[in-house]
């Protein structure tokens, strides 16, 4: 087909070819970072806790004793971020309980801290599943941004020497609790976070 | 600010009153200074915070947000700051916690450099297709000049021009497709006009001829290509014979660019329909509508996040009782509760078994499945649907009643039942209700004095207390009803929504029909009837009470409530939805 045609001609009819990839050049990484945005929840935060050392903290429990952290220490620890108006914390908290009542007699304390409540509703929310592991509020929210709380329930696995090893947004099972009390107990460190049902906290 | 300001008045001061006057204006300042102070601080939280994003919250900042956590966030660095914390400290402390995702201006490194770049990068491309397209219509317009250097074109132009050309072109213009013969028509007009102008004086000569030489080169290139694309028409072929042949060697290019261009429109059609097609699927499958205040509009399809949080495709399995199951627990309850009410004891049993599945514990759904077991006949398999009512609510009433009910008439365990009801009559508000439970806690007492077996007895087969009356058709139904029909009359304890107390079947009922609804019709066996009630009556038209068709009649006695005893509490039947 090339012959006798001078070569500006030739240079035009490449040009169409040559506009079309510069144009699939500029739209599909636009088209692939759209893509990208859609596909995350853009509520969702990943935390940088896990493996880190976790914050101390004292809590005030609904007894009226004190607990802080290092009370704790040697212990491995599930901490559990909940309020009483979170329905997945409902739909945990007879798990959590049913967890404690099996391992309360070992080096496992479950600690509960309640955000962003009323202490007649937390008490409420106890009694409804008599709940018998020990519980406190967080009243300035310190605790909770401390431990970068954004959604609840929200639990921390704390291995007995103080290292974050698990962190759960949304309610949990107690098979799940179970294996990652254990893991937290030996020290493995998870590499990511779960996730399940969760409440944005207000 | 006011430390300036301090310091001015200062030298005003030792100027004018000297030391006592200081002194006055140092007692005026000081509250103010502190005041200054303290708003220092407020001002500097507020920046601290509008850097930082609200974790709870879709793009506000913490300082921006009214939420709790914004507030609690607000506090923390109040507090970091009266620890003497910089602000650039307490920033790379809610960093620590909540990762990079805090800030509301990530730091320009790794991905987030994207978000920095890709602004100025976008920016820089535009500007630099703006000058690619200019210099390319530039390019494009010197091409055509230069092209039309043909003097003898030129001439030609001016000569046809000047024979009054444009007047035939125009004429033959109307039947001719090619838009170069179109343009040259117009161009030819163009000139024609001009010159009209230029002698009727509106245009100096300077413009008339940098116009007229402009015009003449444009309809100098169109019949240069006039001369190329077209060397068949007889016009051209007439007044310029020297351009055919160089139009035979272009003309192979021209087909060729007049397929791409087609080419080209058709890869932007399908295209334009494939991005189409895209967006709409994704669109459809993505959005939602709002169930709350929190929730997203985007979501199931594409994040898997369901109303208010994590869905169950990214959660653990096994565990969920999200939002969207609560919500369907919601309208099973709300089922099953209606097929109660009708005694489609299938429909109910099915749905309140589905919520026990989602939730086990589930407080209604276990008594109301008590209630319907009872109604069967199970008794101890309603005591344990009672019994895990009250394990998760020891106070829910329709447990404490079922299972009170249940004790007293069926296991005759007179003791727990009293305590049962007990604890129902303190939480019962006062009425009828309540009076009703009273009575059968009178009625305990005094089974209990005069011996257990025979009070259970009588109580199973107690006597009078009837309801009776005839059931009509009404005016409006003269066509028999179907053999296979069953009349259903009812006694409820209040309204037509209350639960059934008593309810009495006829099968291939002949009306009018008389009815006597007696103890032995009470849904709880053994139990009188007592006190007010509401009396209706219903024909089920195909014999099976788990369809409500539109073809049942129904009825009310018109004077409901009754007291139990009365007599002639006659019920008129009509048609489903008529008055």
């Amino acid at each position: 087909m090339r012959f006798e045609r001078d070569p500006k001609l030739d240079t035009s009819l490449n040009m169409p070819w040559r506009r079309v990839m510069i144009t699939l050049a500029v739209i599909l990484p636009l088209i692939g970072l759209l893509a990208y945005g859609f596909s995350r929840d853009p509520r969702y935060i990943n935390t940088p806790l896990i493996g880190r050392q976790a914050p101390p903290f004292t809590l005030t429990l609904f007894d009226g004793k004190k607990i802080s952290l290092d009370d704790v220490t040697g212990k491995t620890v599930f901490l559990n971020f909940w309020a009483s108006w979170c329905p997945p914390c409902r739909a945990e908290a007879r798990d959590l309980e049913a967890v404690w009542q099996k391992v309360k007699d070992s080096d496992v304390v479950l600690l509960g801290v309640d955000i962003q409540d009323t202490e007649e509703d937390a008490l409420a929310f106890l009694r409804e599943f008599n709940i018998t592991y020990p519980n406190g509020r967080d009243l300035s929210g310190k605790v909770a941004v401390d431990y970068g709380v954004w959604g609840i329930p929200e639990t921390f696995f704390i291995d007995p020497q103080g290292r974050i090893t698990y962190k759960h947004v949304g309610s949990l099972g107690s098979a799940l609790i179970t294996a990652k009390i254990d893991e937290a107990r030996r020290g493995i460190v998870s590499a990511k976070e779960g996730k399940g049902t969760y409440q944005p906290i207000r | 600010m006011t430390r300036n300001l301090d310091f001015r008045f200062w030298i005003l001061d030792l100027r004018k009153n000297g030391f006592a006057f200081l002194f006055f204006l140092n007692l005026l300042f000081l509250p103010l200074a502190f005041a200054a102070q303290t708003v220092d601080l407020e001002e500097q939280v507020r920046r601290i915070a509008a850097e930082l994003r609200c974790p709870v919250c879709q793009n506000l900042s913490a300082a921006d947000s009214p939420s709790e956590l914004a507030q609690q966030m607000r506090g923390v660095i109040l507090e970091q700051l009266k620890e003497g914390k910089t602000p650039e400290q307490i920033k790379a402390y809610f960093v620590s916690k909540y990762g990079e995702w805090v800030l509301l201006a990530p730091t320009p490194k790794g991905f987030s450099l994207l978000v920095w770049v890709l602004p100025f990068v976008a920016v820089g491309a535009g500007i630099i297709f703006v000058l690619f397209v200019v210099r390319r219509w530039v390019h494009k317009k010197n091409r055509l000049q230069l092209a039309t250097v043909e003097p003898a074109l030129i001439e030609r132009v001016q000569r046809e021009v000047a024979a009054g050309k444009p007047l035939q072109v125009e004429l033959e213009a109307e039947d001719i497709q090619s838009p170069l013969l179109q343009e040259k028509a117009r161009l030819y007009a163009d000139l024609k006009e001009l010159e009209f102008d230029y002698k009727a004086g509106k245009l100096s000569s300077t413009d008339y001829q940098e116009l007229c030489r402009d015009l003449e080169a444009q309809a100098a290139a169109v019949l240069k290509e006039l001369g190329s694309s077209a060397p068949a028409r007889p016009v051209v072929q007439r007044s310029a014979p020297k351009t055919q042949q160089a139009a035979t060697h272009k003309e192979a290019p021209e087909r060729e660019k007049a397929t791409y261009r087609g080419w080209r429109l058709a890869a932007g059609g399908v295209f334009l329909l494939l991005f189409g097609i895209t967006l709409g699927v994704f669109l459809t499958k993505s959005l939602r509508p709002r169930l709350s205040d929190q929730d997203n509009i985007t979501g199931d399809f594409l994040t898997g996040t369901g109303p208010g949080g994590i869905g169950t495709s990214s959660g653990m399995a096994g565990m969920e009782m999200g939002a969207s199951l609560s919500k369907d627990i919601a309208s099973l309850l709300a089922q099953g509760r209606s097929a109660f009410e009708r005694q489609e004891w299938p429909a109910a049993i099915q749905a309140f078994r589905k919520i026990l599945e989602a939730d086990a514990n589930h407080v209604e759904a276990n008594s109301y499945m008590g209630l319907v077991l009872a109604q069967a006949g199970h008794v101890d398999e309603a005591l344990a649907a009672f019994d895990r009512a009250l394990a998760t609510d020891p106070n829910f009433p329709i447990a404490l009643w079922g299972k009170g009910l249940l004790l007293y008439r069926a296991k005759k365990d007179t003791a727990h039942a009293r305590e049962l009801f007990e604890r129902l009559v303190g939480l019962m508000p006062a009425g009828e209700e309540r009076k009703a439970v009273q009575k059968i806690l009178g009625e305990m007492t005094t089974g209990a004095d005069g011996g257990k077996k025979t009070s259970a007895e009588t109580k199973l087969r107690p006597a009078g207390k009837t309801i009776r009356g005839t059931v009509s058709l009404g005016p409006k139904l003269n066509s028999k009803p179907p053999g296979s029909a069953v009349l259903f009359i009812i006694a409820r304890s209040s309204g037509s929504s209350g639960p059934p107390l008593a309810v009495k079947k006829i099968e291939g009922p002949a009306f009018p029909i008389r009815y006597i609804l007696g103890p032995e019709d009470s849904m709880i066996p053994g139990r009188a009837l007592a006190g007010k009630v509401f009396v209706s009556a219903r024909l089920d038209q195909d014999g099976n009470p788990t369809t409500r068709g539109a073809g049942d009649w129904v009825g009310e006695y018109g004077k409901n409530p009754v007291e139990v005893g009365t007599e002639g509490v006659d019920i008129t039947l009509q048609r489903l939805g008529e008055p």
